[in-house]
């Protein structure tokens, strides 16, 4: 069967690709754009490492097919930082020492950035919540708790 | 967890910046070209003969390269390895030995197509009888997994297994010191109590990946692997290569956890390059690393006498591990929990047994302190049974028998470099500042980390005052290399963000042991420091020559050499010294158990110790536990990376907690019924507590760079234990198996209900 031919945006730029039915966003983010920020834990929608941003919702990117992508603004990981500077999560991860192997740090970040953009004063309770569909098998979680709090404490300070 | 002062912030971290961007390469993110993609076809049946493996159709689909099945393992320098027995085929041979085992590698040009392959394999078997449990594997008419034991001396660890001929035992390991049966007669009370704690998976959030590529006879892998130079002697066996020949290269690895340690699927993965003729990717799913490899499960029995005043007079264990289909480092796993089951206590009499043995499932590994959760499960919830039967304070007990620092747990071993009651103090300390009161469960941990001290490192410093530091350390989220870039920094006296730390790559780098057992600050971290040492005598002694001064006149500063008040860039160095503008300086050193100035004769090089205490809170309508307040205590000598070394601490606790309330690798009738992420329950971030705090001692009395010892196992040890611990003090009842599940909470709190009434 013929590949698809699929026109979206990704991090800001109109972005064109040929996909198979079957691939998912994931894969083609990975194997046919080399976007391989986005990373693949599960494979079943459960661990968030490929977290991704469809028209601002938060996805998994291994949960959503390539093709649905069609006329859809995508944002990954590598559109986060703004050139040379880090957004203020990623300087806060690094800085408070947030991660550790990283598989699982794009899935956060995108995650936290979309629950701050929709909410900048969250409680630990909600940002448990917002956070609760991404894993890490590193850190014990709590350093990327505090790492939010404080970043929603400086936007709202700033 | 919560500080009280903001994080040490000044350790770069520029390597970091990458992960945090997705610019980051792991393993699984490796393309080279001309690569096709390998899927693999496992066993579905726990135990039996491979009767017809018919790959026909499967190879006849359009754009399948190649099937690797055992009919190509003929051809095989080697057709077993292992690190202790050679026991396990590259690919299954005429047998099966769990659900799970390849037996059949497609190579395909997509893997859409690898995968439609595996449809197409028509595989039969004859059924064998299994045992899917360790007790089954040690009744006299169990089936035997492996007709012959060959058991290898000092292949990676020292020592050799000892397996017993005829029977699935592949480790037995003992400890016998005084005379436990007379101390026994003389004791005035004698506790029996046996305890489980059942195979549990790494869940590295990276499954294993591996790309393996021949140029004529070169092989080049790329793996996530925590042990290259490991990787490397056993592709050498098997495939007949040089070592030279072989080049492992690691990039990020994401997650490790000792599931990427020692060998995995590499020399799959080889043996399909080579029969594909061209590179050759297999990244497994998480489900697939899940049938990888896994912690060994253990059932242990205590018998444990004291005296009327609660003097521990003598403690017998039998330790038996479930070690799946093939011993990989199982029998170090065994030997490990022999150690790690008598605890910081000073016991006269011992007489412990681990046995090791295969059954039919998952092949069990090295995880996070080797057969230490298991075996502090069993004596530090001991310790509070006792406690309570005998009418003390389960802290009391303990300090009645506690060693002090300097004590010897065995005479064989280092004598204890902490003081561990001291910890249990700055527990409680911790444990009140989170408010609410004292702690409702406490428990302690010492650990022998089963080091080998031999790795080298090499510290290049180029013309223009950039630093390479190139060693075989991985970088598996521990932070490794935030750890050596900084003692690189201060022993040449550079400024952190001028020091790279490249990838660990065979062909370019020395050989280290591997990355596990708390080992790397502490055996690579004096690596760098002598090789930067070296680096820096050398610059020094060319310096001399273009100043005209004694080497000791001069001294490093920040991108050159000082001589009084006159500077000189490195660049000036090189350029006065060699003639052109070029050139560098190649530091080397070589960490060996005869390192001058070192004591690495003795086991351990340091112990790791962990205290932690909680309070847990139970939903005794539906019987879910949740952890109120933590507290982790270690002594880590010296914090290099503090925000590191606590990140360490904190997540080896949460893994703990994954593995006190929720892990479990479940076999029913031989088959894993849970092995998927979905099916198998690991800590989410709600799941943790919402107070809790991680203290890290530091008094400098680490063999590693700046008093360093090494740390991050020690975190996951007393979880469980504390948890159950606080569970029976707080609710009156005693769990012996883990996970502490709600059912079994319920259960429990019912059969209370019952006694009571």
């Amino acid at each position: 069967m013929a590949k698809h031919h699929i026109s979206t945006t990704i991090n800001g730029e109109p972005v064109e690709f040929l996909c198979e039915t079957q691939q998912t966003l994931l894969d083609v983010l990975r194997d046919e754009l080399g976007l391989t920020g986005s990373k693949e834990g599960c494979a079943s929608g459960d661990c968030g490492a490929c977290s991704v941003t469809v028209d601002g919702r938060l996805v998994c990117s291994c949960l959503v097919l390539g093709v649905e992508a069609e006329g859809h603004s995508v944002e990954t990981i590598e559109g986060m930082a703004d050139g040379e500077n880090l957004h203020p999560l990623q300087q806060k991860f690094l800085e408070e020492a947030a991660l550790q192997c990283g598989i699982c740090t794009p899935g956060f970040l995108i995650a936290a950035k979309s629950l701050l953009e929709k909410n900048n004063n969250p409680t630990e309770t909600e940002v448990r919540y917002w956070l609760a569909g991404n894993l890490c098998r590193c850190t014990g979680y709590d350093k990327i708790i505090r790492s939010v709090l404080d970043v929603a404490a400086d936007m709202r300070s700033a | 967890m919560r500080k009280e002062s903001p994080p040490d912030n000044n350790t770069a971290r520029a390597d970091l910046i990458d992960k945090v961007t997705g610019g980051a390469v792991y393993a699984s993110d490796i393309r080279v070209p001309r690569m096709a993609h390998g899927r693999i076809l496992r066993s579905a049946v726990p135990h039996a003969r491979i009767t017809r493996l018919d790959v026909t159709e499967a190879s006849a689909l359009d754009g399948v390269v190649t099937i690797l099945t055992g009919e190509d393992m003929a051809t095989l320098a080697q057709i077993h390895w292992g690190l202790f027995l050679n026991d396990r085929p590259v690919i299954a041979i005429d047998k099966v030995r769990y659900v799970g085992e390849p037996v059949a590698l497609v190579v395909a040009e997509t893997l859409e197509i690898a995968e439609a392959a595996l449809d197409l394999i028509d595989i039969d078997y004859e059924h064998l009888p299994f045992v899917d449990t360790a007790a089954a594997a040690i009744a006299p008419d169990a089936p035997v997994l492996h007709d012959v034991h060959d058991a290898i001396a000092d292949f990676y660890f020292t020592g050799q297994a000892k397996p017993v001929a005829g029977t699935n035992i592949f480790q037995k390991f003992g400890v016998s010191t005084g005379d436990a049966t007379a101390a026994e007669c003389d004791a005035a009370h004698i506790f029996e109590h046996t305890y489980t704690f059942p195979g549990v998976s790494h869940f590295a959030l990276e499954p294993h990946s591996v790309v393996a590529a021949f140029e004529g006879d070169d092989l080049t892998v790329w793996s996530g692997a925590q042990s290259p130079t490991a990787v490397q002697k056993v592709l050498s066996r098997v495939f007949g290569i040089a070592v030279a020949n072989i080049r492992i290269i690691v990039p990020f690895v994401g997650g490790g956890f000792g599931g990427k340690a020692s060998v995995k699927i590499e020399p799959l993965v080889v043996a399909a390059a080579r029969k594909a003729g061209r590179p050759v990717r297999v990244t497994l799913t998480l489900a697939e690393s899940m049938l990888t490899c896994r912690r060994l499960g253990a059932t242990m029995t205590l018998h444990t006498s004291l005296d009327k005043t609660g003097k521990i007079l003598s403690k017998r264990a039998t330790i038996l591990l479930d070690g799946g289909a093939y011993a990989d480092t199982g029998p170090a796993v065994a030997a490990k929990a022999a150690h790690r089951i008598i605890g910081p206590y000073d016991i006269a009499n011992l007489e412990i047994e681990a046995k090791a043995v295969y059954t039919n499932t998952v092949p069990g590994a090295a995880f996070r302190s080797i057969g230490g959760p298991q075996a502090v499960w069993a004596t530090e919830s001991q310790m509070d049974e006792i406690a309570d039967a005998m009418g003390i304070d389960p802290v009391e007990l303990r300090r009645r028998n506690l060693l002090p620092r300097g004590g010897e747990i065995l005479d064989t071993l280092r004598p204890l470099d902490a003081d561990i009651g001291d910890m249990i103090g700055r527990a409680d300390q911790a444990i009140m500042n989170l408010g609410d009161g004292a702690a409702a469960g406490i428990a302690v941990a010492a650990t022998d980390p089963g080091i080998l001290p031999l790795g080298g490192a090499l510290v290049r410093v180029l013309v223009d005052g950039s630093i390479i530091v190139m060693s075989n350390s991985v970088d598996i989220g521990q932070g490794v290399r935030t750890v050596l870039r900084e003692v690189v920094a201060k022993m040449l006296n550079q400024n952190p963000n001028s020091i790279q730390i490249a990838n660990p790559d065979t062909s370019t780098t020395p050989f280290d042991w591997g990355t596990g057992a708390s080992r790397s600050t502490v055996i690579m971290g004096l690596a760098v420091e002598d090789a930067a040492r070296d680096a820096s005598d050398q610059i020094l002694a060319l310096a001399s020559s273009v100043f005209d001064g004694a080497p000791n006149d001069l001294r490093l500063v920040p991108g050159g050499v000082a001589h009084g008040d006159e500077f000189l860039p490195f660049q000036d160095v090189y350029h006065r010294a060699f003639g052109v503008d070029s050139g560098e300086v190649v530091g080397r050193a070589m960490v060996t158990p005869t390192r001058d100035g070192s004591d690495f004769k003795k086991s351990p090089l340091f112990w790791e110790t962990a205290v932690g205490a909680c309070d847990v809170d139970v939903d005794q309508e539906i019987g879910t536990l949740s952890v109120t307040r933590y507290v982790g205590v270690a002594d880590v000598g010296h914090a290099i990376n503090p925000s590191g070394a606590e990140g360490q601490e904190e997540g080896a606790a949460v893994q703990g907690l994954g593995h006190a309330l929720f892990e479990r690798l479940d076999y029913v009738d031989g088959q894993p019924v849970n092995a998927t992420p979905i099916a198998y329950r690991v800590p989410a971030i709600g799941d943790i507590a919402k107070r809790a705090h991680t203290v890290l001692i530091e008094n400098g009395d680490g063999p590693g760079p700046m008093g360093a010892k090494g740390m991050g196992e020690g975190g996951i040890l007393p979880v469980a234990p504390a948890i159950a611990n606080a569970l029976a003090r707080r609710y009156g009842i005693r769990i012996r198996d883990l996970p502490l599940t709600p059912e079994r909470i319920w259960r429990a709190l019912r059969k209370r209900g019952d006694d009571a009434t």
